[in-house]
This record gives C-alpha cells, structure tokens and sequence, in this order.
C-alpha cells in the first residue's frame, strides 16, 4: 500500500507538483495520463529518491515515509522506476550493471548474493521471456540499443528484481506493436496480490494489454480526475480539454 | 640557478670506470655536453611547460651510482600464464639470455645498435650519457613469437644507486609478429631518479602489441620515453596503465615511416594523492596512407595532476592521413588539475585529422539510474569509473590482456 500526501515538489522556484493525494492499495493498477509537461516524470522521480527537488508531503510505503530514504534504500525496499529515458552508459557493461543491481538489493534484504553461474541462469529465462537477444546484455549499459530495445531492457530489470511497488514513465512510447504485447505481458505476468503499480502513459492502447484498476488525470501537478479503466477510452476520444482549463 | 659541478664529477668518475669503446665514450662525452648547455628542462620551455619533471629534477644534484646486492624479483609480481620474461632488478639485468630460433633477447650492453644521435631533449641527453643498462629484443623476419615477453622492471624498497638509466631497443623484422609487456614496479621510499630510453624499429608488415603497467610510484622521478619507427604496412599498438604515479613524463614519438603503417596508442591514468603523471604523444605522419590513433583517458581524485600533449604532426607528402586523437578526463574533486594540450600540425591538403579533449565530473544523471537500481551511491560512482576506464581497455587488441587489465581495474 503506497499513500501519497499533499506531495509538493518545485526546481528553483518553479513548482510542478501542486499537493498530490493518491492511495495505491496492493495489488492494484494504477495509471495516470495527462498532458506534457502536467509532471507525469517528475512524480516518478519523486518518488524513487531523485535529487535536486524541494519536496514536502509523504509518501508512506512498508509504514516509512519514502522522502526519508535516498535512492538506493527505496529501491532495497521495492520501489523501481521504469524510466522515461533509459541512461546510456558507456563501459558499464550491462550483465555486469545487472547483477551488481541484483546482488545489492538482496545483500540489503539479508539474502544471500548470486554468484555469476546462479546469475547468469536466471538472466537467461528472464531475457528469453522478453525476447531479449542475450548478445545485447553482453554489451555496455543501453549504449547503441534501439529505442524498443531500451525499454524491454527496463521490464528485464523489472523481472529481475522483482519490486513490490513498480512505477513505468511512458514505457510503451517507442515500442513496436509486438514489443508492447511482450512487455505487457511481462507486467502481466508480474502482476500479483503483493505488487502494486502506476504506470504513466499518453496511450489508451497500452491499457488494453494492461487493465488498470484505476486511471487518474494529472494536469498542472494535480490530479484532476479519477476514474476506472473507461476514463482512458474517454480521454482518447476527448482529449484533456474537459479536465484541463 | 642549478649547480651541476657534483653531477660533472658523478659523470668523470662514471665514464672513467666504464669499459667500452672510444666512439662509445665520445658519443657519452658529446650527450654529457649537450645536457650541460640546457640543463634540466624548465617550464619556460613550451615542450616542458605542464611537466612535473621542472620542479622534481631540482632534487637531483647530485648521483649515487651503488651496485645492490641483487635482490630477487618477489613471486606475487609474476605472470601467472606462460611468458618468456626479462627481469630488471634495481636496474640489473639478473635473467639470462634467450636465444631461440627466431628471436633473441639480451643484455643491451655496448648499445650497438642504437642510434647515436644527441637530440635536444636534455633528459634524453642524460639517458645517453649514464646509460648503463638495458634490454635488446630481435625479432627475425617471418617469425612471430608464441608467447608474451613480459618484462619485470622492479624497483625494491632499497636500491643504494639514485640514477638509473636504461637504453632498450626493440627490432621486429620483416613480416615478424611479437607482444611486449613491461611491467613496471616501484616500491622505494627514496627518492631516485629513472630515466628510459626505448628505440623501436618495426619492419615491413610486422607487428608489435607493447602494454605497459606502471604503479604506485611515490617518490621516484621517472622519464621513460619511447621512439618507433614504422616501415610499410607495420603496425604498432601500445597501451599503458598508470595507476597512482608520481612525478613521471611517458613520452612517445612515432614516425611512420612507410605507406600504410598504423599506429595505435591507448593510455590511462588513474591518479590519487598529490600525484603528478605527465603524457606526450607526437605522431609523426611521413608517408602516404598512414594511419594513427590515440586514446587517453585520466581519472583523478584527491589533489592529482593529469598531463596530456598530443600531436599529430602531418608531412606534406603524407596525403591520405587519417589521424584521430580523444583525450577524457573525469575530475573526482575541486582540487584536481587536467591539462591537456591538443596540437595538430598540418602540410599535406587530402588528410583526415580529428581531435578532441573534454574533461567533466561523473555525470549525475548516470549515478542516480544506478542508484535507482539499488546500487549505493559509493559503488555507482566506482561502476561509472571504472566503465569510464573500461573504453580504453577495450581498445586493446589482445583479448588475454584487456582481460588482465580489465581485472586488474576490477581489483583497485
Ligand atoms: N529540473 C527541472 N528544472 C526546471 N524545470 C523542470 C525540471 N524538471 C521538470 N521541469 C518542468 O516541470 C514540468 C513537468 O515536467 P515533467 O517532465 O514532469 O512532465 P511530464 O508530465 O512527464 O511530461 P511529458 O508527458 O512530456 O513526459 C515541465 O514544465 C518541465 O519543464
Ligand atoms: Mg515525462
């Protein structure tokens, strides 16, 4: 259950999220569409302990307040961001980004770390499940990879590290029509009693692969709007203009 | 104003207990004379103006010249796969010849072979003059040899000498293949005085890999410098990790000399404390269809220094040059100092010539993506460091050694 308070957040002296309130009870799908630049990405960014924003409010989560911990602790303690915009970076080599992931997570969960053969079994099944060709995680993090192929490498973290609270910026922009279904079902499959999820998106498309429990309208860094899954058929035909003035 | 009257003395003493031959002795007398007229360099001089090399050869007013009760070279610094080795110990030679078919290794010691031209660099001269020790390799033509040749350069915790100078010289002849690598090792707490002097002449086809290791260096002072030159269609690959070294210039010249000869150079520095690591490239374009590449990456924390000139210099009847040339430095505090110095000297019209210098912090977008992943913060930064080394280390041809630098990165 991730209870979001009165969530304020401004850059500067500019204010993008305006007093947020959003209960997300476990187990259930979230999603939230809403015009560019309403704060969709920083919400998301917010929530997973990115720095350089002045927050006030609470995000309560496993009974602590998320704003508290930095980034690595949220993401010990189950939060994962599927990012708008994956970060290329030269070097790293992704097999190795993945297990270094993997191994700290568990290490701070008291688990006991995956040395490489383990590791490298479980990458296996997951990747051949996303249909991620295994050649791509022998190279450096994201670097050179297609748009598509960015972002299935996010659901592969995903499944990987298998989070209790899953938050996905727009991860079907850019996805071929067989992608979405593949990763779709990579959420679906993920989908359980103990894993909640908001998922931002622009497209009503997605949500036919992913039904939602509730979508919510996010406009000038509030939400606006609450509704069940028809409400992203109506924003598609209608456009935000009834919820945006 | 430094006093060289103890160091002419030094010098006396030195040249009358030598045995050798009177055009050996000249051409000592003549270097000696050459080194006098200037000096240690000075920043003043634009090819020594960033060089912690200025301030650091002050201290040597003087040279102790002790033979050392050999040391032996310490089990944890050998290879463990199969290598023919050379061991310097405190500048001795203590391995013997090998002499197989095809390739020969021995003491350098008349420097028959070098060429014996004073030129006006000062420490150069100086090598030239105390030059006492040093490698020959010679490669036969057609013969590529199966192993690596690794050389143990290693300085104990006491050597007595305070000057060492070596004068190496590496021949691959025609259509001859071989892979050098020098492992440089320093762990006295004194403060003495190295100067190298490798000459490396590559014959026609042939193909030498050369990868150099040098670390932690405190307090010694250190000019190694290398000169190559290429005939047609040779090719040169040279990678060197320098991993917290003090007061060092790695100077490389390189001439290619024939049509379609390729020069590859690749260096990292990784640089702590107050360290002061200084590099020089000057890629000398002679011929038609030449090619050269040179990739430099710095890393610096705490109070280091990083110093990098590069030159790509192309003749006139060098058409259809490509040279590139990428230097990127990773500034890891307010305290660190990068000069880099790209210089691109150009005669001929139909060329391809690039170069590019940045130098940045670790990029904070980076580290939170990793963080988000649950890495802490201090494991992101060392994973992006390291991936920032890694490009380098790729660079390298032989997939054996960028595994063994590679660990090697793993394991700081
Ligand atoms: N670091 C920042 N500095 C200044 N302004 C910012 C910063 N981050 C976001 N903004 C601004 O805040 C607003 C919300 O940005 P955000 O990225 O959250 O929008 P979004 O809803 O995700 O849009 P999109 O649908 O285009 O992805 C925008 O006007 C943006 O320019
Ligand atoms: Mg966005």
């Amino acid at each position: 259950m991730i209870e979001i308070k009165n969530l304020k957040a401004s850059v500067e002296d500019k204010e993008i999220l305006k007093g947020l309130n959003l209960s997300i009870g476990k187990g259930e799908v979230h999603a939230i569409m809403g015009p560019n630049g309403s704060g969709k990405s920083t919400l998301s960014y917010a929530l997973s302990g990115k720095e350089g924003y002045h927050l006030e409010g609470e995000v309560i989560f496993n009974k602590k307040n998320l704003l508290e911990l930095n980034a690595e602790e949220r993401a010990q303690q189950g939060v994962f961001l599927a990012f708008q915009y994956p970060i290329e970076i030269p070097g790293v080599f992704t097999n190795n980004f993945l297990r270094t992931s993997l191994n700290s997570i568990r290490k701070a969960n008291g688990q006991k770390e995956l040395n490489a053969v383990e590791f490298l079994k479980i990458v296996k099944e997951k990747s051949a499940e996303l249909k991620i060709d295994p050649e791509m995680l022998a190279r450096p993090l994201n670097v050179g990879f297609s748009g598509g192929e960015k972002k299935r490498n996010e659901i592969l973290q995903m499944s990987l590290l298998e989070p209790s609270f899953v938050i996905m910026d727009e991860t079907d922009s850019g996805l071929d029509i067989d992608a979405l279904k593949i990763v779709s079902n990579g959420v679906n499959t993920l989908r359980s009693q103990d894993r909640s999820f908001l998922i931002i998106t622009h497209y009503q498309r997605l949500l036919n692969y992913i039904k939602p429990d509730f979508v919510h309208v996010l406009s000038d860094g509030k939400i606006v709007k609450t509704g069940d899954w028809k409400l992203a058929l109506e924003l598609e035909n209608d456009g935000y203009g009834k919820f945006v003035n | 104003m430094q006093d060289y009257n103890n160091i002419k003395v030094n010098f006396d003493h030195f040249i009358q207990s030598l045995k050798t031959t009177t055009d050996d002795l000249e051409f000592r007398k003549k270097s000696f004379n050459h080194f006098l007229q200037k000096g240690y360099p000075v920043t003043k001089d634009e090819n020594w103006k960033y060089s912690p090399l200025t301030k650091d050869l002050k201290k040597f007013t003087k040279f102790d010249f002790v033979k050392n009760q050999s040391d032996t070279l310490p089990n944890e610094v050998k290879e463990l796969y199969d290598h023919y080795s050379i061991v310097f110990v405190d500048g001795s030679l203590i391995s013997s010849d090998i002499n197989e078919t095809g390739f020969s290794i021995k003491k350098n010691n008349s420097f028959l072979k070098s060429v014996k031209k004073e030129g006006d660099n000062p420490i150069l001269n100086l090598n030239n003059a105390f030059a006492e020790t040093g490698y020959l390799i010679e490669i036969e033509q057609g013969y590529s040899v199966s192993k690596p040749i690794v050389i143990y350069n290693y300085f104990s915790k006491n050597p007595h000498s305070s000057f060492f100078s070596f004068k190496n010289f590496i021949l691959l002849n025609e259509e001859s293949k071989a892979l050098i690598f020098e492992k440089n090792i320093y762990l006295s707490d004194r403060e003495y005085l190295i100067t190298s002097n490798t000459e490396v002449f590559l014959g026609k086809n042939s193909e030498l890999k050369k990868y150099n290791l040098n670390y932690n260096n405190k307090y010694s002072t250190i000019f190694n410098y290398i000169k190559a030159n290429l005939d047609m269609l040779a090719s040169f690959e040279c990678f060197t990790f320098s991993h917290d070294i003090n007061s060092c210039r790695d100077e490389l010249i390189i001439n290619l000399n024939g049509k379609d000869s390729f020069a590859s150079i690749n260096a990292l520095q990784l640089q702590h404390s107050n360290f002061v690591h200084e590099i020089k490239l000057q890629i000398n374009h002679n011929e038609e269809f030449t090619k050269s590449s040179q990739f430099v990456k710095s890393v610096l924390h705490e109070n280091s220094t990083a110093v990098f000139q590069g030159k790509i210099f192309v003749d006139s009847k060098a058409q259809k040059t490509d040279g590139y040339q990428l230097s990127r430095a990773l500034l890891l505090s307010d305290n660190v100092k990068f000069f880099s110095k790209p210089e691109l000297e150009i005669y001929a019209d139909d060329v391809k010539c690039s170069h590019g210098s940045s130098s940045g912090s670790i990029d904070n977008e980076s580290i939170f993506y990793l963080r988000s992943r649950g890495i802490d913060e201090k494991s992101a930064k060392q994973l992006m460091i390291n991936g920032f080394l890694a490009e380098v280390i790729d660079k390298i041809s032989n997939k054996q050694f960028r595994d063994i630098f590679i660990n090697r990165l793993g394991g700081i």
